[in-house]
C-alpha cells in the first residue's frame, strides 16, 4: 500500500495523508508549531492517488 | 541507524487508566514506559528517533519527550492518525528514515537487556531485517518464528496450532531500507491493517536473509494492568534504588527503597522494599508499604497496607483495608468508611474500572 506523507516545513513533523485528508486544513500537530497544513499541500498526483484509494486508508 | 518508536494505539485494555492519557506514559517504577524505550535506543547508539503518534496522547507524549535533548537524542514526530497497522506506521516513517536502516520499537514494550545485541547482530551480516525473539511457554498465542542453526529465520507463523518452535516475536525489529518497497506492495489484512509480519514474510520470500536474536532477560508488553504490575516488579528487582529523602527516626525501612529527596517516611510507618516513592509523597504513621510497590508523586498514604501495587500519583490513600496487586490512576483517592453509617463501601468509579471488594 502506498503511504503518502507530508512534512511540516516549519517544524519537521511528518503527517500522513489520511490525517491531512480527514481534516483538509489543520493546525500542525507539532506541539508549539503555528503552521497550518492542508491536504492541498500534497502534490496533485498524490492527492489524486489518495482520493482514488481512499477506502484503504480508513479503518 | 535510525529509530522508529511506535506510540499510538488506543490502550483499550488499560482502561480506565488510558481514558486520560496514552498507555505509553503509564509509569513503571515511577518512569513512563516510553522513556525505557528511548534509553534502550540511545544505549544502542540510535540517537535519531522518529516517534509515531496515533490519535491519542499526541500532546502528552510531545510534552514529555520534547525534542529529545533531555535524553541526548533528536526526536522527530510522525503522525500516523488512523491505526492502519505496524507496517503502515513504519511506512509513515519513510521520509524520516531516508536511506538508513532503522530499529522499530513498540513503545509499550519493556525489556531487561536492551537492544544493543539485536542491533549488533543485524549489523554483522547483510540482512533484510532482524527480529527479536523470546522463548515462551504458550507459543500458540504468539507470532512464532522458525529459525535455522545460524539464527536465520526460515518461516513466520501467526498463532500456530502446531508451533515448530517456542520463539515468539516481541515488539522490536531492525529493518533494512528494503522494507519500504515491500510495504508499498502489501495489501491490508483481513482486519484492515498492514501487518509487519507480512512485511517480514515478503522480505523473506524476496530472498532477503532475516536475522534473529533471542532476548534472554525478561520482556513485557505492558498492555494490561497485570502487565504493568509485573513490569513494575521486574524493574524494581533490577534497578539501583537510592534513599535520598527523609526517613524519620521510628520509621522502619527494610530492603531496597528508592526515596525521592522530597519524599518522607514518617515515624511509625513501615516500608519493605523493593519500593519506589516519588517526589513530594509522604508515608505516614501506621502505613505499611510492601515489596514491589511504586508510589507516584504528590501522594499521601495514611495508615493503609499497600503492596505489589502502582500508585500513579496525586493520590491520598487512608483506607484501613489492605490494597494489593492494584493499579491506581492519577488523582484516585481511597478513603476509609470505618466510621460511616450505614456500613458499607462508598464508590465513585469511572468507566471501565475494575474492582474486587
Ligand atoms: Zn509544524
Amino acid at each position: 500500500m502506498r503511504i503518502i506523507t507530508h512534512t511540516c516545513p516549519q517544524c519537521g513533523t511528518i503527517v500522513s495523508a489520511n490525517e491531512l485528508e480527514s481534516s483538509r486544513v489543520m493546525k500542525c500537530p507539532g506541539l508549539s508549531c503555528e503552521s497550518v497544513l492542508r491536504f492541498d499541500d500534497l502534490s496533485d498526483e498524490e492527492q489524486e492517488f489518495f482520493v482514488n484509494h481512499r477506502e484503504q486508508y480508513r479503518l | 541507524m535510525k529509530g522508529v518508536l511506535l506510540s499510538g494505539g488506543t490502550g483499550s485494555r488499560l482502561r480506565p487508566i488510558t481514558h486520560t492519557g496514552p498507555k505509553q506514559l503509564v509509569p513503571v517504577a515511577n518512569k513512563p514506559v516510553l522513556e525505557y524505550a528511548i534509553e534502550d535506543l540511545k544505549e544502542a547508539g540510535v540517537t535519531e528517533i522518529g516517534v509515531v503518534l496515533g490519535h491519542k496522547g499526541r500532546e502528552e507524549i510531545q510534552e514529555l519527550l520534547g525534542d529529545g535533548s533531555k535524553y541526548g537524542v533528536d526526536i522527530t514526530y510522525i503522525v500516523q492518525g488512523n491505526p492502519l497497522g505496524l507496517a503502515h506506521a513504519a511506512g509513515c516513517a519513510r521520509d524520516f528514515v531516508g536511506d538508513d536502516d532503522f530499529v522499530m520499537y513498540l513503545g509499550d514494550n519493556i525489556l531487561k537487556q536492551g537492544i544493543s545485541e539485536l542491533v549488533e547482530s543485524f549489523q554483522q551480516g547483510d540482512y533484510g531485517a532482524g527480529i527479536a525473539l523470546q522463548e515462551v511457554d504458550n507459543p500458540t498465542q504468539f507470532g512464532i518464528a522458525n529459525v535455522d542453526d545460524d539464527g536465520n529465520v526460515t518461516e513466520l507463523i501467526e498463532k500456530p496450532d502446531d508451533p515448530p518452535t517456542n520463539l515468539a516475536l516481541i515488539g522490536i525489529y531492525v529493518f533494512s531500507n528494503a522494507v519500504f518497497d515491500v510495504i508499498e506492495r502489501l495489501e491490508p489484512s483481513w482486519r484492515g491493517e498492514l501487518e509487519i509480519t507480512d512485511a517480514i514474510q515478503t522480505l523473506l520470500e524476496d530472498g532477503n536473509a532475516i536475522n534473529s536474536h533471542v532476548v534472554r532477560g525478561w520482556w513485557k508488553d505492558t498492555g494490561k494492568p497485570e502487565d504493568i504490575l509485573e513490569a513494575n516488579r521486574l524493574v524494581l528487582e533490577d534497578k539501583d534504588l537510592a534513599r535520598e529523602g527523609r526517613i524519620d527516626p521510628g520509621a522502619t525501612v527494610q530492603g531496597r527503597v528508592e526515596l525521592h529527596e522530597t519524599a518522607t517516611i514518617e515515624a511509625g510507618a513501615t516500608v519493605r522494599g523493593p519500593v519506589s516513592i516519588a517526589e513530594n509523597s509522604v508515608i505516614e504513621s501506621g502505613t505499611y508499604v510492601g515489596p514491589y510497590t511504586s508510589i507516584g508523586p504528590n501522594s499521601t498514604l495514611e495508615g493503609v497496607h499497600l503492596e505489589n501495587s502502582v500508585v500513579i500519583g496525586d493520590s491520598t490513600i487512608s483506607t484501613t483495608g489492605k490494597i494489593v496487586d492494584s493499579l491506581l490512576g492519577r488523582g484516585a483517592n481511597v478513603g476509609r468508611a470505618d466510621e460511616l453509617l450505614p456500613e458499607g463501601r462508598r464508590l465513585v468509579v469511572g468507566e471501565n474500572s475494575q474492582l474486587k471488594l
